[in-house]
Protein backbone atom coordinates (compact mmCIF):
# COMPACT_ATOMS: atom_id res chain seq x y z
CA UNK A 1 0.00 0.00 0.00
CA UNK A 2 1.20 3.41 -0.65
CA UNK A 3 0.75 4.34 2.96
CA UNK A 4 3.22 2.09 3.63
CA UNK A 5 6.46 3.52 5.65
CA UNK A 6 4.32 6.80 6.03
CA UNK A 7 6.05 8.39 9.04
CA UNK A 8 8.24 5.33 9.46
CA UNK A 9 11.57 7.58 10.51
CA UNK A 10 9.61 9.70 12.80
CA UNK A 11 8.02 6.81 14.83
CA UNK A 12 11.16 4.84 14.61
CA UNK A 13 12.90 7.94 16.13
CA UNK A 14 10.50 8.74 18.82
CA UNK A 15 10.58 5.02 19.36
CA UNK A 16 14.19 5.08 19.89
CA UNK A 17 14.12 8.15 22.35
CA UNK A 18 11.37 6.44 24.98
CA UNK A 19 14.16 3.25 24.88
CA UNK A 20 16.40 5.44 26.03
CA UNK A 21 14.48 7.07 28.28
CA UNK A 22 13.08 4.39 30.02
CA UNK A 23 16.52 2.91 29.72
CA UNK A 24 18.14 5.41 32.05
CA UNK A 25 15.75 5.88 34.54
CA UNK A 26 15.78 2.11 35.14
CA UNK A 27 19.90 2.28 35.15
CA UNK A 28 19.05 5.70 37.81
CA UNK A 29 16.81 2.85 40.16
CA UNK A 30 19.39 0.10 39.93
CA UNK A 31 22.10 2.80 40.47
CA UNK A 32 20.59 4.18 43.92
CA UNK A 33 19.80 1.01 45.14
CA UNK A 34 23.42 -0.64 44.17
CA UNK A 35 24.94 2.45 46.16
CA UNK A 36 22.64 2.35 49.06
CA UNK A 37 23.53 -1.56 49.37
CA UNK A 38 27.10 -1.13 49.22
CA UNK A 39 27.70 1.84 51.64
CA UNK A 40 25.68 -0.25 54.28
CA UNK A 41 28.32 -3.14 53.20
CA UNK A 42 30.90 -0.97 53.42
CA UNK A 43 29.83 0.64 56.63
CA UNK A 44 28.72 -1.87 58.45
CA UNK A 45 30.97 -5.42 57.27
CA UNK A 46 34.16 -4.42 59.65
CA UNK A 47 31.49 -4.57 62.54
CA UNK A 48 29.94 -7.76 61.80
CA UNK A 49 31.54 -10.94 63.00
CA UNK A 50 30.69 -14.42 63.96
CA UNK A 51 31.20 -12.89 67.61
CA UNK A 52 28.44 -10.10 66.40
CA UNK A 53 26.19 -13.05 65.78
CA UNK A 54 26.10 -14.98 68.24
CA UNK A 55 26.64 -12.94 71.51
CA UNK A 56 24.58 -10.83 73.53
CA UNK A 57 25.49 -6.58 73.64
CA UNK A 58 28.03 -5.66 76.39
CA UNK A 59 28.69 -2.40 78.06
CA UNK A 60 25.46 -0.64 77.31
CA UNK A 61 25.06 -2.11 73.91
CA UNK A 62 28.46 -0.77 72.82
CA UNK A 63 30.19 -3.85 72.67
CA UNK A 64 29.29 -7.65 71.82
CA UNK A 65 26.50 -8.47 69.33
CA UNK A 66 23.12 -8.83 68.13
CA UNK A 67 21.78 -12.36 69.00
CA UNK A 68 19.28 -11.70 71.00
CA UNK A 69 17.78 -9.07 68.22
CA UNK A 70 18.23 -11.50 65.42
CA UNK A 71 16.33 -13.70 67.33
CA UNK A 72 13.73 -11.77 68.65
CA UNK A 73 13.08 -10.08 65.22
CA UNK A 74 12.78 -14.05 63.79
CA UNK A 75 10.26 -14.88 66.57
CA UNK A 76 8.50 -11.68 65.38
CA UNK A 77 8.36 -12.56 61.79
CA UNK A 78 7.18 -16.29 61.79
CA UNK A 79 4.92 -15.73 64.70
CA UNK A 80 3.14 -12.73 62.95
CA UNK A 81 2.69 -14.75 59.41
CA UNK A 82 1.17 -17.48 61.78
CA UNK A 83 -1.78 -15.20 62.07
CA UNK A 84 -1.62 -13.79 58.83
CA UNK A 85 -1.35 -16.65 56.68
CA UNK A 86 -4.23 -18.59 57.82
CA UNK A 87 -6.40 -15.79 58.12
CA UNK A 88 -5.81 -14.36 54.81
CA UNK A 89 -5.71 -17.03 52.89
CA UNK A 90 -9.00 -18.16 54.39
CA UNK A 91 -10.11 -14.63 53.83
CA UNK A 92 -8.71 -15.30 50.40
CA UNK A 93 -10.61 -18.32 49.85
CA UNK A 94 -13.26 -16.90 50.68
CA UNK A 95 -13.28 -13.69 48.22
CA UNK A 96 -12.01 -15.62 45.36
CA UNK A 97 -13.79 -19.16 45.22
CA UNK A 98 -17.67 -18.44 47.62
CA UNK A 99 -18.37 -15.24 48.06
CA UNK A 100 -20.85 -13.88 45.56
CA UNK A 101 -20.64 -10.25 43.57
CA UNK A 102 -21.97 -7.59 45.26
CA UNK A 103 -21.81 -4.70 47.88
CA UNK A 104 -21.01 -6.57 50.76
CA UNK A 105 -17.43 -8.02 49.00
CA UNK A 106 -16.41 -4.97 46.80
CA UNK A 107 -16.22 -3.01 50.44
CA UNK A 108 -13.85 -5.69 52.16
CA UNK A 109 -11.92 -6.14 48.99
CA UNK A 110 -11.73 -1.95 48.78
CA UNK A 111 -11.18 -2.09 52.85
CA UNK A 112 -8.38 -4.83 52.11
CA UNK A 113 -7.06 -2.31 49.58
CA UNK A 114 -7.08 0.76 52.02
CA UNK A 115 -5.40 -1.27 54.92
CA UNK A 116 -2.34 -2.05 52.74
CA UNK A 117 -1.64 1.49 52.45
CA UNK A 118 -1.90 2.81 56.20
CA UNK A 119 1.11 3.97 57.98
CA UNK A 120 2.39 1.37 59.86
CA UNK A 121 2.82 3.81 62.98
CA UNK A 122 -0.89 3.47 62.89
CA UNK A 123 -1.25 -0.16 63.36
CA UNK A 124 1.12 0.34 66.03
CA UNK A 125 -0.96 2.88 68.24
CA UNK A 126 -3.75 0.33 67.48
CA UNK A 127 -1.94 -2.82 68.59
CA UNK A 128 -0.67 -0.99 71.88
CA UNK A 129 -3.84 0.22 72.72
CA UNK A 130 -6.15 -2.58 71.86
CA UNK A 131 -3.45 -5.97 72.59
CA UNK A 132 -0.64 -4.38 75.19
CA UNK A 133 -3.35 -2.35 77.29
CA UNK A 134 -7.21 -3.63 76.17
CA UNK A 135 -6.33 -7.17 76.29
CA UNK A 136 -3.89 -7.05 78.91
CA UNK A 137 -1.00 -8.97 77.04
CA UNK A 138 1.52 -5.79 78.16
CA UNK A 139 4.55 -5.16 75.61
CA UNK A 140 5.61 -8.56 74.45
CA UNK A 141 6.30 -10.97 71.60
CA UNK A 142 2.43 -11.68 71.33
CA UNK A 143 1.22 -8.11 71.04
CA UNK A 144 3.94 -7.44 69.02
CA UNK A 145 3.23 -10.68 66.34
CA UNK A 146 -0.38 -10.00 66.20
CA UNK A 147 -0.02 -6.50 65.42
CA UNK A 148 2.29 -7.30 62.53
CA UNK A 149 -0.17 -10.00 62.07
CA UNK A 150 -3.03 -7.38 61.19
CA UNK A 151 -0.26 -5.29 59.47
CA UNK A 152 0.57 -8.15 56.82
CA UNK A 153 -3.01 -9.34 56.50
CA UNK A 154 -3.98 -7.38 53.79
CA UNK A 155 -0.52 -8.08 51.46
CA UNK A 156 -1.59 -11.85 52.12
CA UNK A 157 -4.88 -11.54 51.39
CA UNK A 158 -4.38 -9.45 48.13
CA UNK A 159 -1.90 -12.15 47.08
CA UNK A 160 -3.25 -15.21 47.95
CA UNK A 161 -6.87 -13.55 46.36
CA UNK A 162 -4.67 -12.69 43.13
CA UNK A 163 -3.02 -15.97 42.60
CA UNK A 164 -6.37 -18.02 43.63
CA UNK A 165 -7.60 -16.06 40.48
CA UNK A 166 -4.90 -16.85 38.66
CA UNK A 167 -5.89 -20.41 38.40
CA UNK A 168 -7.65 -21.53 35.04
CA UNK A 169 -11.25 -21.09 35.85
CA UNK A 170 -10.76 -24.81 33.55
CA UNK A 171 -9.49 -26.75 36.60
CA UNK A 172 -12.51 -25.65 38.29
CA UNK A 173 -15.16 -26.52 35.57
CA UNK A 174 -12.67 -29.89 35.23
CA UNK A 175 -13.30 -31.12 38.77
CA UNK A 176 -16.88 -30.05 39.03
CA UNK A 177 -18.42 -31.68 36.40
CA UNK A 178 -16.14 -35.20 37.82
CA UNK A 179 -18.45 -34.88 41.00
CA UNK A 180 -16.49 -32.84 43.17
CA UNK A 181 -18.35 -30.81 45.64
CA UNK A 182 -17.51 -26.93 45.84
CA UNK A 183 -14.82 -27.34 48.52
CA UNK A 184 -13.18 -30.52 46.96
CA UNK A 185 -12.89 -28.63 43.90
CA UNK A 186 -11.06 -25.80 45.77
CA UNK A 187 -8.58 -27.54 48.10
CA UNK A 188 -7.87 -31.03 45.72
CA UNK A 189 -7.62 -28.93 42.68
CA UNK A 190 -7.36 -24.94 42.77
CA UNK A 191 -5.41 -24.43 46.05
CA UNK A 192 -2.47 -27.02 45.09
CA UNK A 193 -2.25 -24.89 41.67
CA UNK A 194 -2.47 -21.30 43.18
CA UNK A 195 -0.29 -22.31 46.55
CA UNK A 196 2.93 -20.93 45.05
CA UNK A 197 1.92 -17.72 44.31
CA UNK A 198 0.07 -17.67 47.67
CA UNK A 199 3.39 -18.83 48.97
CA UNK A 200 5.19 -15.81 47.18
CA UNK A 201 2.80 -13.04 48.80
CA UNK A 202 3.50 -14.85 52.70
CA UNK A 203 7.19 -15.04 52.01
CA UNK A 204 7.08 -11.18 51.49
CA UNK A 205 5.01 -10.35 54.16
CA UNK A 206 7.33 -12.48 56.08
CA UNK A 207 10.26 -10.00 54.92
CA UNK A 208 7.99 -6.72 55.71
CA UNK A 209 6.97 -7.84 59.05
CA UNK A 210 10.72 -8.35 59.80
CA UNK A 211 11.64 -4.70 58.38
CA UNK A 212 8.82 -3.09 60.61
CA UNK A 213 9.79 -1.01 63.29
CA UNK A 214 7.95 1.26 64.93
CA UNK A 215 4.87 -1.09 65.33
CA UNK A 216 7.62 -3.41 67.39
CA UNK A 217 8.93 -0.40 69.40
CA UNK A 218 5.69 0.41 70.20
CA UNK A 219 4.30 -3.45 71.33
CA UNK A 220 7.10 -5.40 72.00
CA UNK A 221 10.18 -4.22 71.68
CA UNK A 222 12.88 -3.86 74.54
CA UNK A 223 16.08 -2.32 74.07
CA UNK A 224 18.06 -4.70 75.97
CA UNK A 225 17.50 -7.79 77.33
CA UNK A 226 19.75 -9.75 79.64
CA UNK A 227 18.16 -13.26 77.96
CA UNK A 228 16.38 -14.69 75.20
CA UNK A 229 12.41 -14.45 75.43
CA UNK A 230 10.66 -17.69 76.85
CA UNK A 231 7.58 -16.97 76.67
CA UNK A 232 4.98 -15.11 74.55
CA UNK A 233 4.45 -12.66 77.20
CA UNK A 234 7.79 -11.40 77.46
CA UNK A 235 9.85 -8.29 75.79
CA UNK A 236 12.16 -9.33 73.22
CA UNK A 237 14.99 -7.39 70.95
CA UNK A 238 14.69 -6.82 67.61
CA UNK A 239 16.98 -5.58 64.55
CA UNK A 240 14.91 -2.74 63.58
CA UNK A 241 14.41 -1.29 67.01
CA UNK A 242 17.72 -1.99 68.05
CA UNK A 243 19.42 0.28 65.33
CA UNK A 244 16.63 2.89 66.08
CA UNK A 245 18.00 2.91 69.23
CA UNK A 246 21.70 2.94 69.11
CA UNK A 247 21.24 5.71 66.78
CA UNK A 248 19.05 7.87 68.69
CA UNK A 249 20.04 7.60 72.08
CA UNK A 250 22.80 5.02 73.01
CA UNK A 251 25.16 6.36 75.36
CA UNK A 252 27.68 7.19 72.40
CA UNK A 253 25.98 7.32 69.27
CA UNK A 254 28.84 7.88 66.93
CA UNK A 255 31.32 5.17 68.83
CA UNK A 256 28.56 2.60 67.63
CA UNK A 257 28.12 3.91 64.30
CA UNK A 258 30.11 0.38 62.53
CA UNK A 259 27.34 -1.55 64.88
CA UNK A 260 24.61 0.45 63.51
CA UNK A 261 25.53 -0.35 59.97
CA UNK A 262 26.54 -3.85 60.74
CA UNK A 263 22.98 -4.98 62.39
CA UNK A 264 21.23 -2.88 58.92
CA UNK A 265 23.72 -5.48 57.31
CA UNK A 266 22.16 -8.11 59.18
CA UNK A 267 18.72 -6.93 58.89
CA UNK A 268 18.73 -6.17 55.01
CA UNK A 269 20.69 -9.31 53.94
CA UNK A 270 17.51 -11.25 56.05
CA UNK A 271 14.98 -9.50 54.10
CA UNK A 272 16.43 -9.75 50.54
CA UNK A 273 17.36 -13.53 51.04
CA UNK A 274 13.74 -14.12 52.15
CA UNK A 275 12.79 -12.19 49.04
CA UNK A 276 14.85 -14.31 47.21
CA UNK A 277 14.16 -17.30 48.45
CA UNK A 278 10.23 -16.63 47.59
CA UNK A 279 11.64 -15.97 43.76
CA UNK A 280 13.35 -19.30 43.45
CA UNK A 281 10.02 -21.13 45.27
CA UNK A 282 7.79 -18.89 42.46
CA UNK A 283 9.97 -19.46 39.33
CA UNK A 284 10.40 -23.67 40.53
CA UNK A 285 6.85 -23.85 40.67
CA UNK A 286 6.24 -21.90 37.86
CA UNK A 287 8.32 -24.42 35.86
CA UNK A 288 7.32 -27.64 36.86
CA UNK A 289 3.73 -26.26 36.17
CA UNK A 290 2.82 -25.12 32.71
CA UNK A 291 -0.68 -24.37 31.73
CA UNK B 1 -29.82 -12.64 7.43
CA UNK B 2 -29.99 -12.70 3.19
CA UNK B 3 -32.57 -15.19 2.09
CA UNK B 4 -33.62 -14.97 -1.72
CA UNK B 5 -34.55 -18.78 -2.01
CA UNK B 6 -37.84 -20.76 -0.94
CA UNK B 7 -36.91 -23.03 2.22
CA UNK B 8 -38.20 -25.84 3.29
CA UNK B 9 -36.96 -29.48 1.84
CA UNK B 10 -36.12 -28.12 -1.52
CA UNK B 11 -32.43 -27.30 -1.07
CA UNK B 12 -29.47 -30.25 -2.10
CA UNK B 13 -26.97 -31.17 -0.19
CA UNK B 14 -23.70 -29.50 -0.71
CA UNK B 15 -20.91 -31.18 -1.89
CA UNK B 16 -18.96 -30.57 1.54
CA UNK B 17 -21.93 -32.50 3.41
CA UNK B 18 -21.86 -35.77 0.98
CA UNK B 19 -17.44 -35.74 1.59
CA UNK B 20 -18.54 -35.75 4.99
CA UNK B 21 -21.51 -38.15 4.95
CA UNK B 22 -19.59 -40.26 2.37
CA UNK B 23 -16.60 -40.56 4.81
CA UNK B 24 -18.30 -42.50 6.72
CA UNK B 25 -18.62 -46.15 6.84
CA UNK B 26 -21.18 -48.96 8.38
CA UNK B 27 -22.69 -47.31 11.16
CA UNK B 28 -26.61 -47.37 10.99
CA UNK B 29 -28.66 -44.68 10.73
CA UNK B 30 -31.53 -43.86 13.60
CA UNK B 31 -34.73 -45.38 13.18
CA UNK B 32 -33.83 -49.05 12.22
CA UNK B 33 -34.81 -50.38 15.86
CA UNK B 34 -36.88 -47.80 18.50
CA UNK B 35 -34.12 -45.34 19.89
CA UNK B 36 -35.05 -44.85 23.61
CA UNK B 37 -34.94 -40.92 24.87
CA UNK B 38 -32.34 -40.63 27.58
CA UNK B 39 -32.31 -37.19 28.45
CA UNK B 40 -35.84 -35.48 28.31
CA UNK B 41 -35.48 -31.55 28.42
CA UNK B 42 -39.26 -30.11 28.59
CA UNK B 43 -40.04 -26.46 27.76
CA UNK B 44 -36.36 -24.96 29.16
CA UNK B 45 -35.66 -21.24 29.33
CA UNK B 46 -32.80 -20.27 30.27
CA UNK B 47 -31.73 -16.19 31.88
CA UNK B 48 -28.10 -14.90 32.62
CA UNK B 49 -29.63 -12.17 34.81
CA UNK B 50 -32.01 -10.42 32.58
CA UNK B 51 -30.46 -11.52 29.69
CA UNK B 52 -32.48 -14.90 28.30
CA UNK B 53 -30.65 -17.25 26.46
CA UNK B 54 -32.78 -19.59 25.78
CA UNK B 55 -36.12 -19.80 24.77
CA UNK B 56 -38.77 -22.56 25.29
CA UNK B 57 -36.88 -25.67 23.98
CA UNK B 58 -37.72 -29.15 24.14
CA UNK B 59 -35.19 -31.77 23.07
CA UNK B 60 -34.96 -35.15 23.66
CA UNK B 61 -31.76 -37.52 23.16
CA UNK B 62 -31.52 -40.88 22.75
CA UNK B 63 -29.85 -43.88 23.75
CA UNK B 64 -26.39 -45.00 22.27
CA UNK B 65 -26.84 -42.45 19.64
CA UNK B 66 -24.70 -39.24 18.86
CA UNK B 67 -26.52 -35.92 18.80
CA UNK B 68 -24.64 -33.01 17.58
CA UNK B 69 -25.54 -29.32 18.52
CA UNK B 70 -25.25 -27.08 15.57
CA UNK B 71 -25.68 -23.13 15.11
CA UNK B 72 -23.84 -19.53 14.79
CA UNK B 73 -21.07 -18.58 17.93
CA UNK B 74 -23.98 -17.58 21.09
CA UNK B 75 -27.10 -18.80 19.73
CA UNK B 76 -26.98 -21.07 22.89
CA UNK B 77 -25.66 -24.66 22.41
CA UNK B 78 -22.72 -24.51 25.35
CA UNK B 79 -25.77 -22.90 27.70
CA UNK B 80 -28.24 -26.03 26.73
CA UNK B 81 -25.40 -28.47 27.08
CA UNK B 82 -24.35 -27.35 30.54
CA UNK B 83 -27.83 -27.19 32.08
CA UNK B 84 -27.53 -31.22 31.22
CA UNK B 85 -25.16 -31.65 34.01
CA UNK B 86 -25.93 -28.47 36.10
CA UNK B 87 -22.85 -27.20 35.03
CA UNK B 88 -24.73 -23.17 35.65
CA UNK B 89 -25.18 -24.45 39.78
CA UNK B 90 -22.36 -21.52 40.56
CA UNK B 91 -23.03 -18.91 37.44
CA UNK B 92 -24.07 -16.27 39.60
CA UNK B 93 -27.45 -15.16 37.85
CA UNK B 94 -27.93 -18.54 36.28
CA UNK B 95 -31.92 -19.39 35.97
CA UNK B 96 -33.39 -21.94 34.48
CA UNK B 97 -37.27 -22.82 33.81
CA UNK B 98 -38.34 -26.05 32.70
CA UNK B 99 -37.62 -29.78 33.35
CA UNK B 100 -34.70 -31.90 32.45
CA UNK B 101 -35.19 -35.76 33.26
CA UNK B 102 -32.10 -37.85 33.08
CA UNK B 103 -32.93 -41.51 32.74
CA UNK B 104 -36.85 -40.54 34.14
CA UNK B 105 -35.07 -38.94 37.13
CA UNK B 106 -35.72 -35.07 37.19
CA UNK B 107 -32.45 -32.99 37.09
CA UNK B 108 -33.14 -29.98 38.65
CA UNK B 109 -35.98 -31.50 41.17
CA UNK B 110 -35.99 -31.00 44.78
CA UNK B 111 -34.36 -34.57 45.53
CA UNK B 112 -32.20 -34.12 42.73
CA UNK B 113 -28.44 -34.47 43.78
CA UNK B 114 -26.05 -32.41 41.47
CA UNK B 115 -23.22 -34.43 42.41
CA UNK B 116 -24.39 -37.77 41.17
CA UNK B 117 -25.88 -35.97 38.24
CA UNK B 118 -22.57 -35.22 37.33
CA UNK B 119 -21.63 -37.88 37.52
CA UNK B 120 -23.84 -40.40 35.71
CA UNK B 121 -23.31 -37.27 33.10
CA UNK B 122 -19.84 -36.73 32.13
CA UNK B 123 -18.38 -33.90 30.14
CA UNK B 124 -15.85 -32.52 28.42
CA UNK B 125 -14.49 -29.38 27.39
CA UNK B 126 -13.57 -27.08 24.64
CA UNK B 127 -10.00 -27.05 25.25
CA UNK B 128 -8.08 -29.81 27.20
CA UNK B 129 -8.19 -29.26 30.75
CA UNK B 130 -6.06 -32.26 32.51
CA UNK B 131 -4.87 -31.19 36.08
CA UNK B 132 -1.47 -30.45 36.50
CA UNK B 133 -1.20 -34.05 37.56
CA UNK B 134 0.03 -37.35 35.91
CA UNK B 135 -1.71 -38.88 33.78
CA UNK B 136 -2.71 -41.72 36.40
CA UNK B 137 -3.83 -39.47 38.87
CA UNK B 138 -5.41 -37.28 36.11
CA UNK B 139 -7.75 -40.23 35.77
CA UNK B 140 -8.50 -41.55 39.44
CA UNK B 141 -9.67 -38.09 40.15
CA UNK B 142 -13.06 -39.04 39.65
CA UNK B 143 -13.12 -42.45 40.75
CA UNK B 144 -10.96 -41.32 44.01
CA UNK B 145 -14.07 -38.79 44.78
CA UNK B 146 -16.68 -41.57 44.86
CA UNK B 147 -14.06 -43.45 47.34
CA UNK B 148 -12.10 -46.23 45.35
CA UNK B 149 -8.56 -46.41 47.22
CA UNK B 150 -6.67 -49.61 46.73
CA UNK B 151 -4.18 -49.30 44.00
CA UNK B 152 -4.88 -52.28 42.67
CA UNK B 153 -8.93 -51.34 41.86
CA UNK B 154 -7.63 -48.12 40.45
CA UNK B 155 -5.19 -49.91 38.26
CA UNK B 156 -7.95 -51.55 36.81
CA UNK B 157 -9.99 -48.31 36.37
CA UNK B 158 -7.14 -46.49 34.66
CA UNK B 159 -6.59 -49.09 32.10
CA UNK B 160 -10.11 -49.80 31.58
CA UNK B 161 -10.45 -45.91 30.88
CA UNK B 162 -7.52 -45.51 28.73
CA UNK B 163 -8.75 -48.38 26.62
CA UNK B 164 -11.86 -46.90 26.11
CA UNK B 165 -10.41 -43.57 25.00
CA UNK B 166 -7.94 -45.32 22.78
CA UNK B 167 -5.20 -43.88 24.45
CA UNK B 168 -4.13 -46.98 26.67
CA UNK B 169 -1.29 -48.08 23.75
CA UNK B 170 0.10 -44.89 23.47
CA UNK B 171 0.33 -43.62 27.16
CA UNK B 172 0.50 -47.36 29.12
CA UNK B 173 4.01 -46.62 29.54
CA UNK B 174 4.51 -43.24 30.69
CA UNK B 175 1.39 -43.13 33.10
CA UNK B 176 3.30 -41.40 36.09
CA UNK B 177 4.43 -38.30 33.59
CA UNK B 178 2.61 -35.05 33.73
CA UNK B 179 -0.30 -34.93 31.69
CA UNK B 180 0.41 -31.44 30.64
CA UNK B 181 3.50 -32.64 28.29
CA UNK B 182 1.41 -35.11 26.16
CA UNK B 183 0.09 -33.18 23.07
CA UNK B 184 -2.96 -31.15 22.99
CA UNK B 185 -5.08 -34.24 21.21
CA UNK B 186 -3.56 -36.85 23.49
CA UNK B 187 -4.77 -34.23 26.58
CA UNK B 188 -8.13 -34.34 25.06
CA UNK B 189 -8.12 -37.77 25.15
CA UNK B 190 -6.78 -37.89 28.65
CA UNK B 191 -9.89 -35.70 29.33
CA UNK B 192 -12.05 -37.75 27.77
CA UNK B 193 -10.91 -40.71 29.85
CA UNK B 194 -11.03 -38.71 32.88
CA UNK B 195 -15.09 -38.22 31.85
CA UNK B 196 -14.73 -42.40 31.69
CA UNK B 197 -13.56 -43.41 34.12
CA UNK B 198 -17.08 -42.90 36.51
CA UNK B 199 -18.92 -44.75 33.74
CA UNK B 200 -20.68 -42.23 33.06
CA UNK B 201 -24.15 -43.16 31.31
CA UNK B 202 -23.80 -40.06 29.07
CA UNK B 203 -21.10 -38.03 27.80
CA UNK B 204 -21.61 -34.13 26.56
CA UNK B 205 -18.71 -32.82 25.00
CA UNK B 206 -18.67 -28.97 23.82
CA UNK B 207 -16.71 -28.30 20.75
CA UNK B 208 -13.77 -30.83 22.12
CA UNK B 209 -11.64 -30.42 18.57
CA UNK B 210 -11.86 -26.99 18.34
CA UNK B 211 -8.42 -26.87 19.88
CA UNK B 212 -6.98 -29.31 18.45
CA UNK B 213 -5.29 -30.20 15.14
CA UNK B 214 -6.82 -32.21 12.05
CA UNK B 215 -5.15 -35.56 12.69
CA UNK B 216 -5.89 -35.12 16.43
CA UNK B 217 -9.38 -34.08 15.49
CA UNK B 218 -9.54 -37.41 13.49
CA UNK B 219 -8.55 -39.14 16.17
CA UNK B 220 -11.21 -37.91 18.44
CA UNK B 221 -13.97 -38.23 15.68
CA UNK B 222 -12.76 -41.75 15.45
CA UNK B 223 -13.48 -42.49 19.26
CA UNK B 224 -16.99 -40.96 19.12
CA UNK B 225 -17.95 -42.96 16.49
CA UNK B 226 -16.49 -46.39 18.06
CA UNK B 227 -17.58 -45.43 21.43
CA UNK B 228 -21.42 -46.69 21.28
CA UNK B 229 -21.90 -44.39 23.89
CA UNK B 230 -24.89 -41.63 24.17
CA UNK B 231 -22.68 -38.57 23.35
CA UNK B 232 -23.97 -34.93 23.01
CA UNK B 233 -21.30 -32.58 21.22
CA UNK B 234 -21.39 -29.33 20.25
CA UNK B 235 -20.07 -28.11 17.21
CA UNK B 236 -19.43 -24.80 15.32
CA UNK B 237 -18.09 -27.48 12.30
CA UNK B 238 -21.19 -28.61 10.57
CA UNK B 239 -18.58 -31.14 8.22
CA UNK B 240 -17.94 -32.57 11.56
CA UNK B 241 -22.09 -33.27 12.53
CA UNK B 242 -22.01 -34.63 9.44
CA UNK B 243 -18.93 -37.02 9.75
CA UNK B 244 -20.05 -38.21 13.46
CA UNK B 245 -23.74 -37.50 14.42
CA UNK B 246 -27.03 -39.88 14.46
CA UNK B 247 -29.02 -36.67 15.04
CA UNK B 248 -28.42 -32.99 14.69
CA UNK B 249 -30.26 -29.94 16.31
CA UNK B 250 -29.90 -26.25 14.93
CA UNK B 251 -29.72 -23.66 17.31
CA UNK B 252 -30.64 -20.27 16.46
CA UNK B 253 -30.67 -17.46 18.74
CA UNK B 254 -31.37 -18.93 22.08
CA UNK B 255 -34.63 -21.48 19.80
CA UNK B 256 -33.91 -24.35 18.87
CA UNK B 257 -34.79 -24.54 15.12
CA UNK B 258 -34.89 -27.64 13.91
CA UNK B 259 -34.14 -31.39 15.42
CA UNK B 260 -34.05 -34.69 13.23
CA UNK B 261 -32.25 -37.35 11.54
CA UNK B 262 -28.52 -35.76 10.84
CA UNK B 263 -28.69 -36.85 6.80
CA UNK B 264 -32.45 -35.04 6.82
CA UNK B 265 -32.00 -31.78 8.63
CA UNK B 266 -28.79 -31.68 6.05
CA UNK B 267 -30.21 -33.04 2.93
CA UNK B 268 -33.43 -31.69 3.28
CA UNK B 269 -34.29 -28.78 5.91
CA UNK B 270 -37.55 -28.06 6.95
CA UNK B 271 -36.61 -24.37 8.23
CA UNK B 272 -35.37 -21.70 5.59
CA UNK B 273 -32.97 -20.84 8.56
CA UNK B 274 -31.95 -24.13 8.94
CA UNK B 275 -31.12 -24.16 4.86
CA UNK B 276 -29.36 -21.04 5.05
CA UNK B 277 -27.03 -22.04 7.95
CA UNK B 278 -25.83 -25.09 6.40
CA UNK B 279 -25.65 -23.86 3.18
CA UNK B 280 -23.37 -21.03 4.92
CA UNK B 281 -25.50 -17.91 3.84
CA UNK B 282 -24.99 -17.14 7.98
CA UNK B 283 -23.32 -17.42 10.59
N1 LIG C 1 -21.91 -16.66 32.16
C1 LIG C 1 -22.62 -15.91 31.30
N2 LIG C 1 -23.15 -14.74 31.72
C2 LIG C 1 -23.89 -13.98 30.86
N3 LIG C 1 -24.13 -14.29 29.59
C3 LIG C 1 -23.62 -15.45 29.12
C4 LIG C 1 -22.85 -16.30 29.94
N4 LIG C 1 -22.47 -17.37 29.20
C5 LIG C 1 -23.00 -17.19 27.97
N5 LIG C 1 -23.70 -16.03 27.92
C6 LIG C 1 -24.44 -15.53 26.75
O1 LIG C 1 -25.41 -16.46 26.41
C7 LIG C 1 -25.49 -16.61 24.98
C8 LIG C 1 -25.28 -18.05 24.62
O2 LIG C 1 -23.96 -18.41 24.94
P1 LIG C 1 -23.38 -19.85 24.66
O3 LIG C 1 -24.33 -20.85 25.17
O4 LIG C 1 -22.00 -19.88 25.20
O5 LIG C 1 -23.32 -19.87 23.07
P2 LIG C 1 -22.63 -20.92 22.08
O6 LIG C 1 -22.04 -22.02 22.89
O7 LIG C 1 -23.73 -21.35 21.16
O8 LIG C 1 -21.59 -20.15 21.32
C9 LIG C 1 -24.45 -15.67 24.41
O9 LIG C 1 -25.12 -14.49 23.99
C10 LIG C 1 -23.54 -15.39 25.54
O10 LIG C 1 -23.02 -14.10 25.43
MG1 LIG D 1 -19.99 -22.54 23.15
Amino acid sequence: MFLTGYGKAARKRRDRLATVVIASLAGFVLLVLASLMTYIFVQGVSAVSWEFLSEFPRHAMTEGGIFPAIVGTVYLAVGSMCISIPLGFGAAIYLAEYAKPGALVSAVRLGVANLAGVPSVVFGLFGLSLFVTTFGFGRSLLSGCLTLGLLTLPTVTAAAEEAIRQTPASFREAALALGASRWQAVRQVILPAALPGMLTGGILALGRAAGETAPISLTSATAYSPALPDSPFNEAMALTTHIYNLATNGSDIAATRPQQFGTSLVLVTLVLGLSLFALVIRARLRRSRRW
Amino acid sequence: MVTTEEGGGKGAPSPEFRDAWDARDSFETPGEEEPKAVIKADRISFFYGAFQALRNISLEIMADEVTAFIGPSGCGKSTFLKLLNRMHDFVPGARLAGEVLVSGQSVYGPDADPVDIRRRVGMVFQRPNPFPKSIYDNICYGPRLVGVRKKAELDVVVERALRAAALWDDVKDVLTKSALELSGGQQQRVCIARALALEPDILLMDEPTSALDPIATSKVEDWIRSSGMTIVIVTHNMQQAARISDRTAFFYMGELVEFGPTLELFTSPRERRTENYITGRFG
